[in-house]
């Protein structure tokens, strides 16, 4: 009888755990009702405390600690008598998600551990810091920490330009820059940089040498150097009260330099357009017989610059 | 009463388990993150404090790690089992069995305020009381009625037949009603 009872409740409190109550499940054993009621009240009661649960902390320090086991467990296996990391000790391996490393996961310096990125960054910051300084070093003058990074910024563009046109622009605008220190260390000292002059004549000089200027640039790029030549000569023309009497000479020298530049240009530029109107035929010359019938009629840089020499 | 959800089917559990087995380590953190409450709770009636509850648990998840490779038959009955052995172990240890005494300490931590003081006490005796049942009686109230395991799934879990684990039931819920009828005091700081 007893083991009907055990059965009996046993099946009344799988019908309360699908949702039956105590009066329905006891319904259809009337002659065990008195002694299976108070068992399943008993029971429900049971059911109803509320369940522990465990701390976020004990859960993560449990997966940690599986973790470390894991790790000591394949260093046996894979590298007999190998110590493990320290590190490795504390971290679980990959997989275990612990509630406590999940939000370290979004912390931002985790991206640093990747060697690809801290690459990425390492060559991100050093072009920076090169771009940087070599935009500072533009409007350095000769004194300056940064001027040589300026000279040496535009011996390397000079280097990385590869047609003669280019080249010819670049030496404008180095005489251009020169011209400009000039004038800004004669603001600041009131003293004539005889080298930063030289420099500016010669960089024009050598911009006239470029000779394998295509046809069809010719002539922009004689308008651009007839400009910088009117330029150069203005500004030294403005400059020449502020400098001292014992400068003056050289200044004027230069400035004679800048006209007989003008007048050569003047003239080839005439020739060039007598050539164009009487010999038709010449627009199919080749382009080395046009260098070379333009050759022998540039300019002579003279007598009268003894101090460029 | 309702049953408590599984949130794992028999077939899922079992593919999870030939993973860990296989050396994958999430599918080893999933199956205790999954166990890890359970045996908690399985855990937490049977000893005195939260702090040793959390520690045989942790235990447990390691000694299922380390034991892994050798596991055969019913998963969750072998956990439990090794649960079992541990809480075992820890009484052996300390040579105090079944102490009494509800810590404080799990009484701030179970206290629901919607509940009514009066309520929390008899929630608090009742757990009291149960702390009163045999090893095995225990074990078979906190599978069944806390964990909602089947009368089937239990007997694996404790190594008998269904009938026994009836049977037990059956004299756990009874010795229950005899402490409340009688008006039993409970003591809170015995060692039996």
């Amino acid at each position: 009888m007893e083991q009907n009872v055990e059965l009996l409740l046993d099946i009344c409190i799988s019908e309360m755990q699908k949702g039956k109550s105590i009066d329905e499940c006891i319904a259809n054993y009337p002659q065990y009702a008195n002694q299976l009621k108070p068992l399943l009240q008993l029971a429900e009661q049971i059911e109803d405390l509320p369940l522990p649960t465990s701390s976020f902390e004990a859960l993560s320090s449990a997966l940690i600690n599986i973790g470390k086991e894991m790790e000591q467990d394949t260093a046996a296996i894979e590298i007999p008598g190998a110590l493990v990391p320290s590190q490795r000790d504390v971290l679980p391996p990959k997989g275990f998600a612990s509630p406590m490393k999940k939000w370290k996961s979004f912390f931002f310096l985790n991206i640093f551990r990747k060697p690809g990125i801290v690459w990425a960054l390492s060559i991100f910051l050093l072009f920076a810091v090169i771009f940087s300084a070599t935009t500072i070093s533009a409007n350095s003058v000769p004194g300056n920490i940064l001027y040589p990074l300026k000279l040496v910024t535009e011996k390397v563009k000079f280097l990385l330009t590869f047609d003669s046109y280019g080249k010819a622009e670049l030496r404008l605008r180095f005489s251009d820059n020169r011209l400009n220190e000039l004038v800004t260390i004669l603001q600041q000292s009131n003293k004539l940089d005889t080298t930063l002059l030289k420099d500016m004549l010669d960089e024009a000089k050598l911009a006239l040498s470029e000779n394998k200027i295509p046809v069809n640039k010719a002539s922009i790029f004689s308008d651009k150097l007839s400009s910088v030549n009117a330029y150069q000569k203005a500004v030294l023309e403005n400059i020449r009260p502020e400098v001292q009497t014992s400068d003056r000479q050289i200044i004027d020298e230069a400035i004679n330099m800048c006209n007989m530049r003008s007048r050569w240009m003047r003239r080839m530029m005439d020739e060039e357009h007598q050539e164009q109107f009487y010999e038709p035929d010449s627009t199919h010359q080749t382009d080395t017989q046009h260098r070379k019938k333009s050759k022998p009629k540039r300019m002579q840089w003279g007598p009268g610059c003894d101090w460029m020499e | 009463m309702k049953s408590k959800a599984k949130d794992l089917t028999d077939e899922e559990l079992h593919q999870i388990v030939e993973k860990a087995k296989a050396k994958d380590n999430r599918a080893l953190g999933r199956l205790c993150e999954h166990f890890y409450s359970k045996i908690y709770r399985f855990i937490y009636y049977r000893v005195n404090s939260i702090e040793d509850a959390e520690d045989l648990t942790s235990e447990v998840c390691l000694r299922v790690v380390k034991s892994l490779p050798e596991q055969k038959g019913l998963f969750y009955a072998w956990i439990f089992r090794i649960a079992s052995n541990l809480i075992t172990d820890y009484y052996c240890r300390r040579a105090v069995r079944s102490n009494v005494a509800i810590n404080e300490d799990l009484v701030e931590e179970m206290a629901d305020e919607k509940r009514t003081t009066t309520e929390l006490l008899e929630q608090q005796e009742l757990r009291q009381a149960i702390k009163h049942l045999t090893e095995e009686q225990q074990q078979v109230i906190v599978l069944k009625f806390i964990e909602g395991y089947e009368t089937d799934e239990i007997a694996d879990m404790v190594g008998k037949s269904a009938g026994a684990v009836r049977a037990i039931q059956f004299r756990a819920l009874t010795a229950l009603r005899n402490i409340f009828a009688s008006d039993m005091p409970i003591r809170k700081d015995k060692t039996v």
